[in-house]
């Protein structure tokens, strides 16, 4: 690293220099976050803690639905357990249970500090939790006794859409309230993007659930609503809440200025435009007029803008700081994220032309494409974020980095594995889906291998996400540290340059 | 924060359970060494992004220009009915999932789906469990027995090649499959594996189904043995000296 990057410990500096100048301001500051804090303190947690609670039961579910590909005779005597229930039941696991969940946890967090305003009666906004948890319950109960609906992502039998949908209510008014007596007259980008997120919600979910349940679009039309919606859950829910969540930790944790307004003016509008057209790009070649898909992968080329904008806004705002990056989990974890965003979007380009889709459309690539947004992206932003707002709710420091690493680089070699593995199942797969003289049960035998190699990134990522459980525990039963820096990654390297400064 | 200043200090020890103290100017110690809330700066718009967001939207057009099917409401052709050797320039392996296959062909993946679970691809079965295909009499033999096994299914004991077989059943497939589906299907296992059988028309099917229409069971070893071993079904010889592909194939086959 060079010289001139001010590889010190940004905490006591910054400590330093707002002593120095204006402290009362600061102080004044410091006393506000605090008391917002305490007040987000209880729903956040118990977000946070569910979230976690759905994530380990997802991995679960993952490993068995990941199993039975190569291994189909696993588990395959309980009717329950059979993998058309086990698949349903693990996306919508991960997808209502742990990433929105922890999605509004620290949405709801960021949105009261940049609002900066406590929040008023904190104890409903766990009821609403609770509800969230009891329509997930009920919905994956009712896959696993075979009540799926059969659209994907929204497989939850209709009594457990409707919970879902009041829980959403009850904790979407209390994000919108905090934003109503927000102080100061400055919005930041992260407020944009998640009031965006909440109010695209309830369009997506409710319009889908309309088409597709209470007044059903004829025939292959449901597909089409059918993935609208899950690509732009993808895009504009999961999308907009990892993005919002990148702006704000990425500048905070180095203590800089996001690069440019104006990039962040065009990444959001140009995202909120384009990103709501896309989803038919994944029916290439689908019993669709041809319009309507080349209208999705038009959509799709032009979100290289908002990609490309938001990316390198991200990118300069890093610049010269990458060496953070050593010490600091959360930042580690979030530029991880948001690089994954930007391979992502590129990639999702790509599978969609249909020049390439004639290969992998209907492919192990979708299953790549949606884990690299969910997990690569999304979940890493959020695993990041959940580093920097725990020890301010618990008020302990993380116990130990050796696990903070472990997790890293066991979630980032668990990912990176499994989707290389999914797509080369893809291309395997492609290829000998479009060889007339392969059987379809024949052009299948090229795919185990690959779903060997997916399991194994699956011992990873559970290994992963029990580390994280398990350090996450010990921070709830205040079992964390209590000293007064936070836990760096390389502390001893992070010493030197302290002494050295 | 007009409610919250009201009563700073039981808010912030709500949130301070854990032993610090309730100065104000120790508050936890990871909000004090927090950084500012951020800000944002002004940088102005490279030259570069813009020309990034004019090729992506050059080429989003593009695409849409030249991939709408003219914006019609029931084209599926991409290409809006543009002359057919022009569609197959547009990728490699244009011609690929449209290519005309053989009888024998599409046979193999029937076969392969609905009875290589206990055929076997190769055509061997399951010693004491499920007959051989390759080499079998009955396969080799005429197609009518052939053809009423698989309409109506078989149970019993059986001697196949010498060997005994009848702990398991054949299934009726008359209510799954069609009569082109029966017909390719017989076709690829009387020509597979070196057997030697003419092939099978789907109008014989459909003929024979007719007549079994009123037979409700399965046939046995019994039933079997009552029809003379080369009994063909009607049209079978017809098709030997020229084999016509089932009618549900919409093309016109090249020749004759």
């Amino acid at each position: 690293m060079n010289s001139d990057v001010p590889m010190k410990a940004p905490e006591t500096a910054a400590i330093a220099t707002s002593a120095e100048s204006d402290v009362t301001i600061h102080d004044v500051e410091k006393v506000e976050r605090a008391l917002i804090d305490a007040s987000t303190r209880l729903p956040v947690l118990f977000f946070y803690a569910s979230a976690i609670a759905w994530l380990l039961l997802g991995t679960l579910l993952a490993g068995v639905t990941s199993w039975k590909l190569h291994a189909p005779d696993l588990l395959a005597n309980y009717s329950f357990l059979t993998w058309g229930r086990v698949r349903p039941a693990h996306m919508n696991v991960m997808v209502w249970g742990w990433a929105s969940m922890a999605g509004i946890g620290t949405a709801i967090w960021l949105m009261a500090r940049l609002c900066r305003t406590t929040l008023r009666h904190p104890l409903l906004l766990i009821g609403g939790g609770a509800f969230w948890n009891l329509g997930v319950m009920l919905g994956v109960g009712g896959i696993l006794a075979g009540g799926s609906t059969g659209y994907q992502w929204l497989e939850f039998p209709s009594y457990a859409s409707i919970v879902l949908f009041v829980a959403y209510t009850l904790v979407v008014s209390w994000a919108v309230i905090m934003f109503r007596f927000r102080r100061g007259d400055h919005i930041y980008i992260t407020q944009w993007y998640l009031l965006g997120a909440f109010l695209w919600f309830p369009w997506i979910y409710g319009a889908a659930q309309i088409m597709l349940f209470v007044v059903p679009v004829q025939g292959v039309m449901q597909a089409a609503v059918n993935w609208w919606f899950a690509n732009n859950l993808l895009f504009l829910w999961f999308g907009s809440i990892g993005l919002g969540t990148a702006y704000y930790m990425i500048p905070k944790v180095i203590g800089r200025p996001v690069y440019s307004y104006h990039l962040a003016a065009i990444g959001f509008w140009t995202y909120a435009l384009f990103a709501s057209w896309t989803g038919m790009q994944r029916l290439v070649d689908g019993p669709f007029p041809a319009w309507m898909i080349t209208a999705s992968i038009a959509a799709t080329i032009l979100t290289i803008i908002p990609v490309a904008t938001v990316g390198l806004n991200h990118h300069m705002t890093m610049r010269g700081y990458f060496g953070l990056l050593r010490y600091s989990p959360t930042l580690r974890f979030t530029v991880f994220g948001a690089i994954s965003y930007t391979v992502f979007s590129m990639i999702g380009v790509l599978i969609s032309l249909r020049s390439v889709a004639r290969y992998v459309n209907f492919t192990q690539a979708s299953i790549a494409y949606s884990h690299m947004g969910l997990y690569a992206f999304f979940t890493m932003v959020i695993f990041g974020s959940m580093y920097y707002i725990v020890p301010r709710l618990v008020g302990r420091e993380w116990r130990y980095a050796s696990l903070i690493k472990l997790h890293f680089w066991s979630s980032t070699y668990g990912v990176g594995l499994m989707v290389l593995m999914l797509l080369a199942a893809a291309i395997a797969q492609g290829s000998a889906l479009n060889d007339p003289a392969l059987t379809f049960t024949e052009g299948l035998a090229y795919v185990p291998m690959y779903m060997r190699g997916r399991s194994l990134s699956g011992v990873l990522l559970t290994v992963s996400h029990c580390v994280f459980a398990f350090h996450f525990g010990l921070m709830l039963f205040g079992l964390g540290r209590t000293a007064s820096v936070p836990t760096f990654l390389n502390p001893q390297e992070e010493e030197a340059l302290e002494a050295r400064l | 924060m007009n409610e919250s200043s009201s009563a700073p200090e039981r808010r912030v020890r709500q949130g301070m359970d854990y032993g610090e103290t309730e100065d104000v100017n120790q508050v936890h110690a990871a909000i004090q060494r927090e950084k500012r809330e951020p800000r944002v700066g002004l940088e102005p718009l490279s030259l570069w992004l813009i020309a990034i967001y004019g090729l992506a939207i050059f080429c989003g057009g593009a695409y849409l220009g030249r991939y709408s099917g003219n914006f019609s409401g029931d084209g599926l052709d991409p290409l809006g009915g543009a002359p057919r050797s022009k569609k197959s320039a547009t990728g490699p392996g244009g011609a690929g999932p449209s290519q005309e296959l053989s009888q024998a062909d599409r046979g193999k993946k029937i076969f392969s789906a609905n009875c290589a679970t206990c055929h076997q691809m190769s055509g061997t079965g399951v010693a004491g469990q499920y007959p051989p295909l390759a080499g079998s009499e009955y396969v080799n033999g005429g197609t009518r027995r052939l053809g009423m096994i698989v309409l109506k299914g078989l149970q019993g004991p059986l001697t196949v090649k010498g060997m005994q077989f009848g702990t398991a059943v054949m299934q009726p497939w008359d209510k799954t499959l069609s009569d082109a589906k029966i017909a390719d299907v017989l076709t690829f296992i009387r020509q597979g594996w070196g057997n030697k059988g003419g092939p099978v028309v789907m109008e014989s099917i459909a003929a024979l189904r007719k007549e079994l229409a009123s037979h409700p069971d399965s046939f046995t070893e019994a039933d079997l043995k009552a029809v003379p071993e080369d009994a063909n079904l009607p049209g079978a010889e017809k098709s030997a000296e020229a084999p016509k592909p089932a009618a549900n194939t919409a093309p016109p086959p090249p020749k004759g």
